[in-house]
């Protein structure tokens, strides 16, 4: 990170060797689109090199660059919605998500379970609230303390509390059909 | 339900999500053993918890080699550093711009307006249909209604379950972002919700009911008793307003 402060180019290969699989699976967590997930892996890169100068050297590397994808990912799922609002007006259901994600070298039988899976998670999650969404996202699919994201959102940790619990209630209902 | 045990339920889905403090989690542990509604919540959240864990998304791979990405954040920071600066001359050919536009259109659209002539009749015909952007209109209504009900919601569940203890005075919990929130909620809330539109006249009742609550918040000092908030909760729960917020929000975002 000194390096990167310092505008050593060379300094983000190693950085990104390090984090770009776990950015890639919040984004995606979040967005449920690859492409968008990527761009938000590049962007969260790009600013991260722009900002290192203010980086804190006693926080550690990790939560903050967590901070970067997911706000990134919130921006972009909202610029995604006005998107939608203005060139589909009416979908009469919820935009049907592809799982186009790469799962390691399933079978067939096993991508198409998996795929079922995560459309049903796809489903669940896009009910919930932004704020939730990315509550639920860095705690669940990035491992971060209640402390670390309410840090990266800027919110009271009894906050983070309530929404992660008004999450999960909410998912527990979206996914009652899909236990069974 | 009392705003005791509300807390537990927080508590219960934290415990799920694997978050809380040992000393916490023994005593939910202990909690769960004597009270079946927690049990049952507590276990639903576990099998919802465990079939989230299958997400695909959880162990996918990125699509693209770590040196491809490299080379197009590189490429993202080159155009940056390339993109032009302001530059006061074209600052002047803006201003140049809008001054030309200032003094054309006003009498173009005189002329437009002006009845009986063939340019009257171009201009008033809609470019976008009017029942599509009628349909519009009521889905960007409904939305933002429901998004006003689930930040209400938020705010009123972290009042009622969770306030953090009060630093300043011991005894009492910190509601000062919470009424901070509040405040700020209800300036929006003309923004966020048409109140004279028919798209979300089958909310009014309930949002005349979460305005009232969050009044009451919006009020609060930053540092009150608990007991403070029992009347806040009793409201809520005397008018099932989490419930009705639930309900309401999946009715209008259909």
């Amino acid at each position: 990170m000194q390096r990167l402060a310092r505008g050593d180019r060379e300094a983000l290969g190693p950085l990104m060797e390090r984090h770009h699989r776990r950015l890639f699976r919040i984004a995606l967590s979040y967005l449920r689109d690859v492409d968008e997930a990527m761009d938000a892996v590049q962007e969260t890169f790009v600013k991260a090199y722009q900002a290192a100068s203010r980086w804190d050297p006693v926080s550690e590397v990790a939560p903050w660059l967590s901070r970067i994808a997911v706000n990134h990912a919130i921006d972009c799922y909202r610029r995604r919605q006005r998107r939608r609002r203005t060139e589909e007006p009416m979908p009469d259901h919820p935009i049907d998500h592809d799982g186009r994600w790469r799962v390691g070298d399933p079978s067939p039988e096993s991508e198409v379970s998996g795929r079922e899976v995560g459309h049903r998670i796809a489903a669940a999650l896009q009910t919930l609230p932004e704020r939730q969404r990315a509550i639920f996202v860095l705690r669940h699919y990035d491992e971060r303390s209640l402390p670390e994201i309410a840090d990266a959102l800027g919110m009271s940790l009894g906050t983070v509390k309530s929404s992660l619990h008004r999450a999960i209630a909410r998912l527990r209902t979206r996914l009652g059909s899909a236990q069974a | 339900m009392t705003l005791f045990h509300e807390r537990w339920r927080v508590r219960v889905s934290l415990l799920a999500a694997g978050v809380l403090e040992a000393h916490e989690e023994a005593a939910v542990r202990a909690h769960l053993q004597a009270c079946d509604a927690c049990r049952a919540d507590f276990e639903r959240s576990r099998r919802a918890l465990d079939v989230l864990a299958r997400d695909p998304a959880r162990t996918a791979d990125a699509p693209v080699s770590v040196e491809f990405l490299k080379t197009r954040v590189l490429a993202r920071l080159d155009e940056v550093v390339v993109a032009r600066p302001f530059r006061w001359g074209f600052a002047g050919v803006g201003l140049a711009a809008a001054a030309l536009v200032v003094a054309i259109v006003p009498p173009l659209v005189q002329r437009m307006h002006t009845p009986g002539t063939a340019t009257a009749v171009i201009v008033e015909q809609p470019l976008v249909p009017e029942d599509v952007m009628a349909r519009m209109e009521r889905r960007l209504a409904r939305d933002s209604a429901a998004r006003y009900l689930d930040e209400a919601q938020d705010l009123l569940v972290t009042v009622s379950a969770h306030p953090a203890d009060c630093e300043k005075e011991h005894g009492r919990v910190d509601v000062g972002e919470e009424a901070r929130r509040s405040r700020e909620l209800l300036e929006r809330r003309a923004l966020m919700v048409d109140l004279g539109g028919d798209e979300v006249s089958s909310a009014q009742p309930l949002l005349d009911d979460v305005e009232g609550l969050l009044r009451e918040v919006a009020a609060l000092p930053a540092c009150v008793h608990a007991d403070s908030l029992e009347a806040i909760h009793k409201q809520m729960e005397r008018r099932n307003v989490l419930m009705k917020i639930d309900l309401m929000t999946r009715e209008l975002r259909g």
